[in-house]
């Protein structure tokens, strides 16, 4: 499945929330998407799932514009995580999965395998009131598989998780694609997130695309230079200009490290310069940009 | 349009207020009211005790209009804030589910709710008065209970309109406020108003059809001219009304009533959330 949308703009009275979005979403692939709060990432999510309909523009799911008719039945194969959700206190987990498992036309039972590996039979038999933040985070997983998705949208999905309930929930995640090839978009604040588990980012900023691709394509097309790290027990003035001759710049020192930013261009020359005063230094590693720096590039 | 998703949200909003002793907390208070109504309803008169069934009713009338109404009016009114606080609308809105099958499947689970309720409420008294004064109070007391439950499922409609337009919970409360008040006392009020400033000359036909604008009066009309031969003197329901006022064309305005905040209902949620 493809979900394209093309020169989608979406506005409600006077406020512009998505301008000219084009997203190709490629079958199998993990798109992320990253924006600041009120870029639009929500609307746009929204409007992937057939929620909002773009005051411009079209979306299509393999190469059709769908009727109403059409997005219920593309609906049948969406699973969709929304950021924030607390269920009902008063529902059991297993009464919860069974509703949203009749409103999908999912069967609970079928699932059972996976809905085991994100909660245990102990914790679905209590009621939703008595749930952790990361309990509640795991039954929106569990409800947005319920019908076994091609499609999966994820709004903030390890929102209020601790480290090990992040890499648990990535963990299962990883299960689930193994089981079948899925689709999924991955909105997130958590950039280092991002970076480790899409395919592809897009970057969105005033409703705008401002970047979309792989993340070493959206480095080198946007000229941010690489970080090199040199392990030093104290400041070397001889080596700051060697680095300076061979143009590094931003140089600084941190934690036992002179780090300095270098161009893609001429990073072996200035290796080999290094390396012509290895004695100076115990180590060195030059490192790809952080998502968090191309980001803030586009920022 | 009843399909296993609006009979599984219809479940949900109906084992709801049955687990929340919703049901049975309204049910009882509401059979204390009755009983109480129905035995001290002739105090004013010097009278106590069970009376007539036509008396009995004409009593239960005032409590069931201002009493069904909020109860309904407050049942639906957070349907739409409560969903959207606990964020699982969006789900609903992902999901394989038409707007009318969420609708519907909400309302079917409150009004059956909303039923259980006023019926457990009225049925208490009406066995009691049904065993004081005679099997002929049967029929009448039962087409009581309907025009009551029509009154209820008419209001519930409406909060469902007032839920879907306004989604902030105060807004809501207000509205719904206003809405009773509209309905229970300033509408009839104001036709007084209109009767005194016509000095009685308005004409009964378009006084009858301004009455048809409050289900309230709907209901008082249904009961004057559905049970009994019992001179029901209730505010407006007095009025000598015109021929073609029957319990048929009555039941097809409520069933109006019913459908047409429904109806805009749908209309605004797709409005709001879908475009």
């Amino acid at each position: 499945m493809i979900l394209e949308l093309k020169d989608v703009s979406k506005s409600y009275e006077k406020i512009v929330a998505v301008d000219a979005v084009s997203i190709e979403i490629k079958e199998g692939e993990v798109l992320g998407l990253v924006g600041p709060n009120g870029s639009g990432k929500s609307t746009l999510l929204k409007i992937m799932l057939g929620i909002a309909r773009p005051t411009s523009g079209k979306v299509l799911v393999n190469g059709e514009e769908l009727s109403e008719k059409g997005w219920k039945e593309f609906k049948r194969s969406v699973g969709y995580m929304p950021e924030r959700v607390s269920f009902y206190d008063n529902l059991t987990g297993t009464e919860t999965l069974r509703l949203f498992a009749r409103v999908k036309g999912g069967r609970l039972r079928s699932l059972k395998g996976v809905i085991d590996r994100i909660l245990s039979e102990d914790v679905l038999q209590r009621k939703v009131g008595g749930y952790s933040k990361g309990m509640r985070q795991r039954l929106n997983l569990a409800q947005a598989l319920l019908n076994e998705p091609d499609f999966l949208v994820l709004d903030e999905p390890t929102s209020g998780l601790d480290p090990v309930g992040i890499k648990e929930f990535y963990d299962i995640l990883d299960e689930v694609k193994s089981r079948k090839k899925l689709t999924a978009i991955l909105s997130s604040h958590i950039l280092a997130e991002i970076e480790d588990k899409t395919n592809r980012v897009a970057v969105i900023k005033n409703g705008s695309l401002k970047a979309i691709g792989r993340l070493e394509e959206l480095c080198s097309g946007m000229k941010i230079p690489l970080r090199l790290y040199i392990t030093i027990s104290r400041k070397d003035v001889f080596l700051e200009s060697l680095l300076k001759k061979e143009g590094a710049v931003d140089l600084s020192y941190k934690n036992g490290y002179l780090i300095a930013s270098i161009s893609r261009k001429n990073k072996l020359e200035l290796i080999s310069a290094i390396m012509d005063e290895k004695d100076r230094f115990s180590d060195f590693s030059i490192r790809e940009p952080s998502l968090e720096e191309v980001f803030f590039g586009v920022h | 349009m009843f399909t296993d998703a609006t009979r599984a949200i219809a479940h949900k909003e109906l084992s709801d207020k049955l687990k929340s002793k919703w049901v049975v907390v309204i049910g009882s208070g509401f059979a204390l009211f009755t009983l109480v109504i129905t035995y001290f309803g002739g105090a004013p008169a010097g009278v106590s005790g069970f009376m007539s069934i036509d008396a009995s009713i004409a009593s239960l009338t005032s409590l069931v209009t201002y009493f069904i109404p909020i109860l309904a009016l407050t049942l639906g009114g957070g349907i739409i804030a409560d969903e959207q606080e606990k964020g699982t609308l969006g789900i609903f809105l992902a999901s394989p589910i038409s707007v009318g099958e969420f609708i519907m499947g909400k309302f079917a689970g409150l009004a059956i709710a909303l039923i259980l309720s006023i019926v457990a409420g009225l049925g208490i008294a009406g066995a009691i008065l049904i065993f004081k004064t005679g099997i002929d109070a049967v029929g009448p007391f039962l087409v009581f209970v309907v025009n009551s439950v029509i009154l209820g499922v008419i209001f519930l409609s409406v909060s469902f309109l007032i839920s879907i337009l306004l989604y902030e919970r105060t807004k809501v409360i207000a509205l719904t406020i206003f809405v009773w008040l509209l309905f229970t006392i300033i509408y009839d009020l104001a036709l007084i108003g209109l009767l005194i400033i016509t000095k009685g000359e308005i004409g009964i036909s378009l006084f009858s059809i301004l009455l048809m604008f409050n289900p309230v009066d709907i209901y008082r009309i249904l009961n004057f001219i559905s049970i009994g031969e019992f001179q029901v003197l209730i505010g407006l329901a007095s009025v000598e009304l015109p021929a073609y006022i029957r319990t048929s064309m009555l039941l097809g305005i409520s069933l109006i009533w019913i459908i047409a905040p429904l109806g805009i209902s749908y209309y605004y949620f797709k409005k709001r959330y879908l475009e």
